[in-house]
């Protein structure tokens, strides 16, 4: 067996061999990153939940509290206001029902009620309404049945409003997918573009290592005193003087 | 005279790598950090208990109609629980507070041992609390927060600390230090030094595209240079 000699050249094949492995994911991974780092931060995430509007509850008197049951164990009521109307979230095993909160009488979140809420976020006109089975990539950090309300505007907006709480979930415009895409050629997770602790990307960025090491090894053996020539041509001789 | 197109990629290449060498070195290795370390245990999830579902006795609770009487412009009455209390927690303008559930009076600000036993009934580990602080400036590693906040933190290796509302007594955010070495990380990846937050600061969007013609400039290098191998063979 031959010996191996830690040259230049060994570094130099590392380099190589690496680079035709890896290198189209390092290849994405630089563009995706010039894409993300393009792409304004503020379009992007332009509205999440955080940014729903809060409505400050009318004050009156408010269905009675002990009514909400209805027989089953409750394990949480929240009281808030849709903007048009105060309404209790009662939470129970079987998942949250909607309850108006002066009457008691119960809610169902129909288009209307998402129409409403996907308005107070975007006053573009809606172009079309659909109801959601379960989140989709859009999103995918939220659970259950929802609303997806499309509005007509520069962005091919798209609100999300929870069908059991009428909660406004998330915004969703162009600029977002297109960094979605590229965010998912970065994290490698093309099927969920979710996760980005998953074995395929720790493998090759562990690979990718020895891409840039080597590579920035070989920069120290690659440039001579002569490619610098160019930079002390132009210094205009040093007048030295002593001091002391 | 013929342009020698493989000398010109690689002086361009061997130029682009001298810029941005030391910046793509880092990208790898706070990358490799990122993605080795899961996501869940930079968040601290294993660090704290979440609250326990269990229901409520709807019977006998003040009406919430007392609550926004008390505090107007509330935006959300939530029911849950302080210790094992029932307690009304009303969102409003000046940050969240807490009424007794059952007789509606607003709760006292919770002092410094109650502090303690709520960080202990959230926290996992076995640690004793080291330090508890009542902060009115936020440390870097609470930037994005608004202070006043209670910070407890426990032995450990990696300084597990809890930051605690100081009107209600909730957790608000779990630092250790995997996390802190993550938001170092993060930080080198995203080339914003001061807030840690901007991705689209001129200094990055330069240095990922210069990173990027220099990958590319290599990849046309590397297939040549296979070419020329085979070329030669043949």
């Amino acid at each position: 067996m031959k010996k191996i000699r830690l040259t230049p050249l060994f570094f130099r094949r590392i380099h190589k061999w690496v680079g035709l492995i890896l290198g189209l994911q390092f290849v994405l991974w630089t563009l995706s990153g010039s894409v993300m780092a393009l792409l304004d931060k503020d379009e992007v995430a332009a509205h999440d939940h955080s940014m729903g509007h809060a409505h400050p509850l009318p004050e009156g008197a408010y269905f009675d509290v002990a009514a909400l049951s209805k027989g089953e164990p409750v394990q949480g009521v929240v009281l808030r206001d849709l903007g048009t109307r105060p309404v209790y979230e009662v939470r129970t095993e079987k998942g949250v029902r909607l309850v108006d909160a002066t009457d008691g009488a119960a809610i169902s979140v129909d288009e209307g009620l998402a129409r409403e809420v996907a308005s107070m976020m975007n006053e573009a006109p809606i172009r079309q309404v659909s109801l959601l089975p379960k989140s989709t990539l859009e999103t995918r950090d939220h659970e259950g049945r929802m609303w997806r309300v499309d509005f007509s505007d520069a962005e091919n907006s798209s609100a999300y409003v929870a069908a059991d709480t009428a909660r406004f979930i998330v915004m969703r415009g162009d600029t977002w997918r297109t960094w979605d895409f590229f965010w998912m050629l970065h994290n490698m997770d093309y099927l969920e573009r979710k996760s980005f602790n998953h074995p395929l990307i720790i493998f090759v960025a562990f690979g990718t290592l020895w891409l840039s090491g080597t590579g920035f090894y070989l920069l120290f053996k690659s440039f001579s005193r002569a490619d610098f020539r160019w930079l002390r041509r132009r210094k205009k001789p040093v007048v030295r003087t002593l001091t002391n | 005279m013929t342009i020698r197109w493989p000398l010109v990629i690689r002086r361009f290449h061997k130029w682009l790598a001298l810029l941005v060498g030391v910046q793509v070195l880092l990208w790898t290795l706070t990358g490799f950090y990122m993605v080795v370390v899961h996501i869940d245990t930079i968040h601290g999830d294993h660090l704290v208990r979440s609250p326990v579902v269990k229901p409520f006795d709807l019977a006998g609770l003040a009406s919430p109609s007392q609550i926004v009487a008390a505090v107007p412009g509330a935006s959300e009455i939530r029911l849950q629980r302080h210790f094992d209390t029932p307690v009304w927690r009303a969102e409003t303008p000046d940050g969240p507070r807490l009424f007794d559930a059952a007789s509606g009076r607003l709760l006292a600000d919770p002092t410094e041992a109650q502090i303690r036993a709520l960080a202990q009934r959230i926290y996992t580990g076995d640690g004793k609390i080291v330090s508890v602080q009542l902060l009115t400036t936020a440390p870097q590693e609470m930037q994005s927060r608004k202070p006043p906040f209670w910070q407890v933190e426990f032995e450990g290796w990696n300084r597990p600390t809890l930051y605690l509302s100081p009107k209600t007594g909730e957790l608000i955010s779990r630092r250790h230090a995997l996390w802190r070495v993550f938001d170092i990380a993060w930080m080198l990846h995203i080339m914003d030094y001061e807030e840690r937050t901007d991705v689209n600061n001129p200094l990055l969007r330069i240095a990922t595209w210069s990173a990027f013609a220099m990958a590319i400039s290599g990849a046309w290098l590397l297939v040549w240079s296979f070419k020329r191998r085979k070329k030669k063979k043949a």
